[in-house]
């Protein structure tokens, strides 16, 4: 899977949680960026992309994301 | 008063100890004893004596810590707001209580057009001053506004007296004993009453408190702050637990002694799985609402000793010291054992009452004589419990429309008010809350109409109400089910939102 559709499957899992699709994920996009993007719906974004990609992330990683790059990067690692 | 002359004690014994660790810094008491004084002196100049209650900007630093403790030292009481909620909710809650005076540490603060504003983040350095002034019991400490059903939030006022009985009743718990070496987790916004104990407790035995960043994901710093930090006690709301629990096999803290839960029911099954990720932590079910100080009492959960649940989720145990809990049916008659009735609390640290509420405290509040001739006064809580043989009390549901959500108590109602308010198509909405997969509530919102563009709607919730409280899915149902009796049918209107 290249990076592009890494990007777009992500994507797809920030519309199904926040219901919206008013944004635009960069690699250095944080969750300041995004409308309705904050802890609880970061919770549910992870288990989304979880099951949309079939990974599962490990705590420690999660622990130190801090913009869709590093979401991206972590998904490379496990795929 | 007792409990202020305490925390000057504490804070003069161990002005080595470390206090605060926000945003990875480290304040040791000693800077903390400097910050207050210079607070204090700040407000003694410039704040009338006659002006009690003052308004603080909840940014998560030193000095609005500092700002609590220096306010009490005056004898004044902080009336919180978070800088995260809507402007224009943070103004009506300084108008019901009438503020004048605003503390902020923000270097340009949105309120010193229309308040008089201490900037507490440039104060001038001053002799360390910690002697509490007097005060009396009944004057007030903090008020906290929750969410009320006409669309006006609550406030809820607790006094020197209320705070002080509160820390008697947690001085005399032998299993609760916190040491200077603790490392105590701060979760909270301080605008919602379960951080008093968060840092109160802490501030009293010399133990060093630890914030979360606004802004961080709170799940995951906390679990941070436990691996790097070796934090030793914890104090949360359930759902914390309900999002980290994916994760569970990840975790394993031996350093966590104690770990109290509060603000939202604790299930069992949740419980136990928790309790293996702290092989060395007691484990507390604390009860109690705003209205009665933060705690009422506590059931102490042991996966192999005590696991006492109603319908899964673990019982509230019994009333700490001093307060009494009484199970009334809707005369406000006391029922038997067994028998599920509403939950009422007596004691000294109930409330004076709700602010300027005559109508609401005349139907929240009763006295009631005891068998000796002494008059109690209590305070219906609106949680459906009963007291088994044991004793113990097990809570069973709710009473009206009040639900939890992140342990944040919201009136289904105010959001309802709100979201009708705007809308230019007069149609039936209904705020609920719906169980997510992980076990946590989030709130829903249904329209009885064909789909259309709520983007306005919502736009005017977010002025009007923080950000827990705005719905997060939206659905379209051309009619409302019905039950027989002619009510709309929530339950089935639940099955509407299918949400992951």
């Amino acid at each position: 899977m290249n990076k592009e559709e890494i990007f777009s499957k992500i994507k797809e899992a920030f519309i199904t949680v926040l219901e919206h699709d008013n944004f635009q994920l960069k690699e250095e996009t944080t969750a300041e960026d995004v409308d309705g993007w904050e802890s609880i719906t970061h919770m549910m974004i992870i288990t989304e992309i979880e099951k949309s990609f079939g990974i599962k992330f490990k705590l420690m990683d999660l622990m130190n994301m801090n913009n869709v790059g590093d979401l991206v990067r972590t998904i490379e690692a496990e795929l | 008063m007792e409990f202020v002359k305490k925390l000057q004690e504490s804070i003069e014994k161990h002005t080595d100890h470390n206090a605060l660790c926000i945003n990875n810094e480290l304040y040791t008491y000693k800077q903390f004893a400097i910050e207050i004084s210079k607070i204090r002196l700040e407000i003694a100049n410039n704040i009338k004596d006659s002006e009690k209650l003052v308004g603080l900007v909840t940014n998560d630093d030193l000095q609005t810590y500092a700002s609590i403790l220096a306010l009490w030292l005056e004898g004044k009481a902080y009336v919180p707001v978070n800088p995260t909620t809507p402007l224009e909710r943070n103004i009506k809650i300084f108008e019901l209580t009438e503020t004048k005076y605003i503390i902020d540490s923000s270097e340009d603060s949105i309120y010193k057009k229309d308040y008089k504003v201490l900037n507490s983040a440039s104060l001038s350095e001053t002799e360390v001053s910690l002697t509490p002034k007097f005060v009396k019991g009944d004057q007030i400490a903090y008020i906290l506004f929750t969410s009320g059903t006409t669309g006006l939030p609550k406030g809820v006022p607790i006094t020197f007296n209320n705070i002080n009985a509160l820390v008697n009743a947690i001085d005399e718990e032998p299993e609760f004993n916190l040491v200077p070496s603790d490392r105590c987790l701060q979760m909270f916004e301080l605008t919602f009453d379960f951080s008093v104990v968060t840092y109160l407790f802490p501030f009293l035995s010399g133990s060093c408190i630890y914030t979360i960043p606004k802004g961080a994901i709170k799940y995951f710093y906390i679990f941070k702050l436990i691996k790097e930090q070796k934090l030793t006690v914890l104090t949360m709301v359930p759902s914390i637990i309900n999002y980290l629990r994916p994760y569970f096999s990840e975790i394993n803290a031996p350093d966590v002694r104690y770990c109290s839960f509060g603000g939202g029911a604790l299930h069992s099954d949740i419980a136990k799985e928790w309790s293996d990720c702290l092989p060395n932590c007691k484990i507390f079910n604390y009860y109690g609402p705003t209205e009665f100080t933060v705690y009422s009492g506590f059931y102490p959960y042991n996966k192999k000793t005590h696991v006492k649940n109603h319908n899964g989720i673990v019982a509230i145990g019994t009333p700490q010291k001093d307060t009494v809990y009484l199970i009334v049916n809707e005369n406000n008659e006391e029922v038997d054992k067994n028998v599920t009735g509403e939950l009422c609390l007596g004691g000294p640290q109930i409330t004076p009452g709700y602010w300027k509420n005559i109508k609401r405290n005349a139907q929240s509040f009763f006295t009631q004589t005891d068998k000796n001739g002494k008059k109690i006064r209590f305070y219906k809580t609106g949680d459906l419990c009963f007291k088994d043989e044991e004793g113990d009390f097990l809570y069973v549901g709710r009473a009206d429309f009040q639900v939890k959500i992140r342990g944040y108590r919201v009136e289904l109602a105010e959001i309802e008010f709100h979201a009708k308010t705007k809308s230019e198509k007069k149609v039936n909405m209904v705020a609920l809350d719906i169980t997510n997969s992980l076990g946590n509530a989030e709130l829903g919102l249904a329209i009885e109409s064909e789909v259309f563009d709520t983007e306005e709607i919502f736009n005017y919730m977010k002025t009007k109400m923080p950000g827990y409280m705005i719905p997060m899915h939206v659905r379209f149902i051309k009619e409302f089910p019905h039950s027989i009796n002619g009510k709309i049918d929530r339950k089935e209107l639940r099955t509407y939102f299918e949400i992951k």
